[in-house]
């Protein structure tokens, strides 16, 4: 079985004549170590799909298997322990907790697994150390530039090493170069077996990605 | 995530927003703070009147005879002498001693309004005729080896002797041992031969503490100056066997019923109401009704004064949580539980009411302290009003931090994420 299948996921926002088709059913499947690019202008329905993904949005129909398991019909609290253990989440701008220093940011995700403090302060250390802001854990992100804090967002979606990694517009706030040094931070995680879906409406990345999947109207056209 | 996590959060949140947080608990500090302050006040009063009434003594009834006109009652129906008379007569003082069983002693004690002179000085104490048993229902002693009290041999042979208070002694003779030596009064000499020891402050009634008195037997007294006083008014004699009678019952269980037989027995025999019953235990049980009341008015005023500071907690937290919607997205898409967030947001108002708790003992604190320095008041705070502060205060937050906890983690996590 596939890291992710979709089987006719569908959804609907509101009820009656005020309903709207955010997206019709699709069927899909990704694999692990696959850099994946969701495509789409805007209301193209590639946010709905990312929520869905990042199960942040129940679908209206069909099931959703992650990592082997049906994650339909899952309580909150499984959904959240799903959420923070199988997907990192990446933002278009960024998300970070401004009162935290970025060592403190990227440990949040570990807290929520109740990892140790010792264990969970090294591991920031290092995932932050690997993105080249080893010398930097103890400033916060508003004394950072928007690269660094994106690369400060990737390593707080990978603290508790995830098999899928979502990014939602990743270098949407990022110039030309800071926006393709991340693009190659995620060549490396696709490298080391991690599953990336990158939503993007810069049909450039296309030629980053092993799939693209094209979304319109609420519907895929190409995938 | 475990609950030592979720603390280290909200301290990082708090400490992050010190002034936002002191600002938001300002409230609760107020509040409690002058709750201390009130309470360690009513606490003071209440040790304070307490003590005085004790001192009184508990077991104890005090008759007190009122001049209710100018001259009393005509001397036609009251004493053999012809004299206008007021007040307890002998004839009382003989009836309440042998035909009330429950009473052990009724001391009489006149005011004698003798100057009291020392080496040919004047002094402001006062002189006092009583018996030997007032001792006893003063709850007195006589300090080891300073001399004794009044007898009844000094009655019976009418010793010019007398026994001062500690004060009394102090401004006489200052650091010399008074025993021996004189006092004169009223044109007599009086040798000293005791000092009374009383606890700090005691005093039988309103007039001078007794420890400012000087005291002669009841008899010597009666003998020397007689049972008269001058009628400020019509400057006439007027007869008075005792201005003041002290009773001391045996079982204390059994003085209401002697209080009411004794106003049932001086209401029969006294045509006016010359006399008036002043019982510790009432004062003691009306005082413990009038703090009740208060306790019940301080309480009032906490609840309102904390209603007021959760209410404001409450919209604090609830201004709180929209200004951080987008972050309690963020950390539900990191995979926090509702009941994280819920918990998040709960320690938060809980630490924000319970160090709003903790300021305020401190300024309740500073205040009874003020009150005591500058308003010359006792105050106490006791272990119990510290203890109810920070409990109540914590909860503030628990009971109004609740709705905008729940709010917070009901937050549905993509609209959160779009603010």
């Amino acid at each position: 079985m596939s890291l992710i299948e979709l089987k006719d996921i569908s959804r609907r926002y509101g009820d009656g004549d005020q309903a709207v088709q955010a997206l019709y059913p699709l069927d899909l499947s990704i694999e692990a170590g696959q850099f994946t690019a969701i495509l789409g202008t805007s209301g193209s329905g590639k946010s709905t799909l990312m929520n869905i993904l990042g199960l942040l949005d129940p679908p209206s129909t069909g099931a959703y298997w992650l990592d082997g398991r049906n994650v339909a019909g899952l309580d909150d609290n499984q959904i959240s322990e799903i959420r923070n253990r199988k997907i990192g989440i990446v933002f278009q701008s960024f998300n970070l907790f401004s009162h935290f220093n970025i060592l403190e940011n990227v440990c949040v995700p570990m807290r929520f697994a109740g990892m140790p403090k010792k264990a969970m302060r090294d591991r920031a250390g290092h995932l932050l150390d690997k993105m080249g802001l080893g010398n930097r854990l103890t400033h916060r992100p508003t004394q950072l530039s928007g690269g660094q804090c994106q690369r400060v967002a990737i390593a707080r979606a990978l603290a508790n090493n995830p098999p899928v990694l979502l990014a939602d517009e990743p270098t949407g706030n990022l110039d030309e170069k800071t926006g393709q040094a991340v693009i190659q931070i995620f060549h490396e995680l696709v490298s080391a077996h991690c599953s990336v879906i990158m939503i993007t409406h810069n049909p450039e990345y296309e030629q980053e990605v092993h799939r693209a999947i094209v979304l319109h109207d609420g519907r895929v056209t190409r995938s | 995530m475990n609950f030592l996590h979720t603390l280290e959060m909200t301290v990082q949140n708090l400490a992050c927003h010190a002034f936002r947080s002191i600002l938001a608990s300002l409230g609760v500090v107020l509040g409690v703070g002058a709750v201390i302050a009130m309470l360690a006040v009513s606490e003071g009063a209440r040790g304070d009147s307490l003590k005085r009434i004790q001192t009184l003594g508990v077991d104890n009834i005090i008759i007190r005879s009122i001049l209710t006109g100018p001259n009393g009652k005509s001397g036609d129906s009251a004493g053999k002498s012809g004299l206008d008379s007021y007040g307890i007569t002998t004839r009382d003082l003989e009836h309440i001693s042998s035909c009330f069983e429950n009473v052990r002693h009724a001391v009489p004690v006149r005011h004698l309004h003798k100057t009291i002179y020392t080496n040919g000085r004047s002094t402001d104490l006062k002189l006092m005729g009583t018996t030997p048993e007032f001792l006893d229902v003063s709850r007195s002693t006589i300090a080891g080896s300073r001399g004794r009290w009044l007898t009844d041999q000094d009655s019976e042979s009418l010793s010019l002797v007398c026994v001062l208070g500690t004060e009394a002694a102090q401004q006489l003779f200052g650091a010399t041992d008074p025993l021996g030596k004189s006092i004169s009064a009223g044109g007599f000499s009086f040798r000293v031969v005791g000092v009374l020891a009383n606890r700090q402050g005691a005093q039988m009634d309103a007039s001078s503490p007794l420890e400012n008195i000087v005291y002669i037997h009841y008899a010597t007294a009666k003998a020397l100056f007689g049972n008269f006083l001058m009628s400020p008014e019509s400057h006439r004699l007027i007869q008075v066997a005792a201005d003041y009678v002290y009773v001391s019952v045996k079982e204390t269980s059994q003085l209401p019923d002697t209080v009411a037989r004794l106003r049932a027995y001086l209401g029969a025999t006294h045509d006016t109401e010359d006399w008036m019953l002043l019982v510790p235990l009432e004062l003691l049980q009306q005082q413990q009704a009038t703090q009740r009341m208060f306790t019940i008015v301080t309480g009032a005023i906490a609840g309102i004064s904390l209603l007021v500071g959760g209410i404001g907690i409450m919209n604090i937290m609830l201004a709180n949580i929209y200004e951080r919607t987008k972050e309690i997205g963020t950390l539900r898409a990191l995979g926090g539980k509702k009941r994280t967030i819920l918990l998040n947001f709960m320690l938060e108002s809980m630490a924000l009411t319970g160090c709003g708790g903790v300021l305020g003992l401190l300024l309740g604190f500073v205040i009874a302290s003020l009150i005591e320095r500058y308003a010359g008041m006792q105050t106490i705070v006791s272990p119990l009003s510290v203890a109810a502060a920070l409990v109540v205060s914590v909860l503030t937050g628990l009971i109004f931090g609740s709705y905008p906890a729940w709010k917070a983690a009901s937050l549905n996590p993509i609209e959160a994420l779009r603010r």
